[in-house]
């Protein structure tokens, strides 16, 4: 099978010939074609080759995709950096569109085609609708975009001293995200639209089970049940980093016929499949530190466990790294991970 | 209200994150003639640690630290005046810096918030921080402790390069090092030859307690 092939019968419920392996590497595809890290979060043709050149070149399955954990701060107005040199790994925020409480009245929803990154994405979908593969819209999740309007810290401060604030910010990002994937759905029609959505920021390392069940919830259940509504079939979400107590939450959010659960390594695969796996595809959880930084048979080994765990999940399984994979990955550490694949993705 | 009951009662406006509160509750124990001193250490600083501690077990979250760094603002706005000319003995000086190519300061934000709230003297270099600043710092601050924090993987390289300069410019034998943040581990800590690896803001307070 290609791997448009393998992920397109994944996607349809179909028989495939091995787990795909989907590495989550724009840093360091960029970093392996001799670009600057900072241009596949920044200039789509060069992302795109320079994710198409690696996936090419390591076989894995994953189609190139646009996108930073930042959306919202541009998007919304405000300012971001990408990184200069290879050194710093991810785009950053700058200059937030709401610094203080008295900005949020002049928070507006902007026009999608005009909005932040989203032109630049546009561009980037033009070139993955028509080299055939999945079109994407990589957007984040409701209370990670409201983090990038606002600044983590204040929305975390004003959780407390300022909910109604919160709420509004959080629908504010919600409505925006809405119209970025109408606008997708409008350009490029569903049958082959993956929206991704990235939701770092509420982890249980920052925030409770509890204000997850209040100011995301149900923000992300409506939006998630307006974007499948929008005729739109699979979301990914990549549910980042610490996320246990929120489980039993986030399996009320639906994700697609089938969608796509992927999981930080905090998250077993066992748990994934546990609340998730009936009715989606999941997708994890390799460690990327260990990646990064571990000897190539420990790697070698991780992944192993990952495909074993994960292979004979109901909906189906994707080989993913737990995020980003660092640029600073060593490519022989990135080929044992092919090499994993190979040796114990296949079905019978 | 008596004295300890005021303390008492600035100690639970902190570990209620009562910001609005708090002020007027270290005024009313002033008023009952408390010593700034205990007022600060056993009502804003041990309410802090109990937050902490909440934090630790899982009861509390970021945004409940976050909110009890504020409440420990509000509240010492009364007590400043009356605390400048005291002789309070810190518990000695803490270089805190993230190290070179990273800009994340959340964790290390709340890890100098800890350390001042118990008893520590913290030297923020703030984000994306070369390895010959923090050098620069421990000497003129004759520092105790280097508190290091690295959220990316690939900024070992910096955090490395942190020890060496301190290791190189003679100063190991003066300061305990420790490192803390995302990407880091224990066994991380040993292989760059650190003192400890911290898991959280509370165990970095811990740590450095340990350590003077």
């Amino acid at each position: 099978m290609t791997s448009i092939e393998r992920v397109n019968s994944l996607l349809n419920r179909q028989k495939l010939d091995r787990v795909p392996f989907f590495p989550f590497s724009l840093g360091f595809s960029a970093k392996n074609v001799g670009y600057p890290v900072g241009s596949v979060y920044s200039e789509p043709v060069r992302s795109f080759d320079a994710q198409l050149w690696t996936q090419q070149m390591y076989g894995h399955d994953q189609y190139p995709f646009f996108g930073s954990a930042v959306y919202g701060t541009s998007e919304f107005g405000g300012e971001v950096e990408f990184p200069i040199g290879d050194s710093i790994q991810s785009p950053r925020s700058v200059r937030y569109p709401v610094q203080s409480l008295k900005d949020i009245d002049k928070l507006r929803l902007l026009d999608p085609q005009a909005a932040g990154n989203l032109p630049k994405a546009l561009e980037f979908s033009k070139m993955q609708e028509s080299h055939g593969g999945l079109i994407s819209l990589v957007v984040g999740g409701v209370f990670t975009t409201a983090g990038n309007i606002c600044d983590i810290r204040n929305l975390c401060m004003w959780i407390a001293r300022e909910p109604e604030t919160v709420h509004r910010v959080v629908q504010l990002a919600a409505d925006h995200i809405l119209s970025a994937a109408r606008l997708w759905v409008k350009i490029f029609g569903t049958q082959r639209l993956l929206v991704q959505i990235w939701e770092p920021t509420a982890a249980n390392s920052i925030i409770s089970p509890r204000t997850f069940e209040e100011f995301v919830l149900p923000y992300q259940q409506k939006l998630h049940q307006e974007i499948l509504g929008l005729s739109v079939k699979h979301i990914l979400c990549h549910i980042c980093g610490e996320q246990n107590k929120n489980l039993p939450l986030w399996s009320q959010v639906p994700m697609g016929d089938p969608g796509i659960v992927s999981l930080g390594q905090q998250v077993s695969i066992a748990d994934g499949i546990k609340y998730f796996g009936e009715k989606n595809i999941i997708a994890g959880n390799l460690d990327t530190s260990l990646i990064a930084n571990a000897a190539a048979n420990e790697v070698y080994e991780a992944a192993k466990k990952c495909i074993l765990a994960g292979k004979d999940a109901p909906s189906g399984y994707i080989l993913m790294t737990a995020c980003e994979t660092p640029s600073s990955t060593p490519p022989y550490n990135f080929y044992m991970l092919t090499k994993a694949i190979n040796d114990f993705g296949f079905y019978d | 209200m008596n004295e300890r009951e005021a303390i008492q009662g600035v100690l639970e406006k902190v570990v209620n994150l009562d910001i609005d509160g708090v002020t007027g509750q270290v005024s009313a124990a002033l008023k009952a003639g408390a010593d700034p001193r205990n007022v600060l250490n056993d009502g804003l600083s041990a309410g802090m640690r109990l937050v902490g501690d909440r934090f630790q077990s899982g009861e509390y979250f970021l945004t409940e630290l976050l909110l009890a760094g504020e409440v420990m603002k509000a509240g010492l706005v009364p007590l400043e005046p009356l605390l400048v000319n005291t002789d309070i003995q810190g518990k000695g000086t803490v270089v805190l810096a993230t190290v070179k190519g990273d800009i994340h300061d959340l964790g290390k934000n709340l890890v100098g918030m800890m350390l001042s709230a118990a008893g520590f003297e913290v030297i923020d270099l703030g984000s994306d921080v070369a390895s010959q600043r923090i050098v620069e710092a421990v000497r003129k601050h004759q520092a105790k402790i280097v508190a290091l924090s690295m959220l990316l993987t690939p900024m070992v390289i910096s955090l490395r390069s942190a020890v060496e300069e301190i290791t190189m410019a003679g100063l190991r034998d003066q300061v305990k090092i420790i490192i803390g943040g995302a990407c880091t581990t224990p066994v991380l800590a040993k292989e760059l030859g650190c003192d400890a690896h911290g898991e959280d803001a509370m165990a970095a307070v811990y740590l450095c307690e340990k350590f003077v």
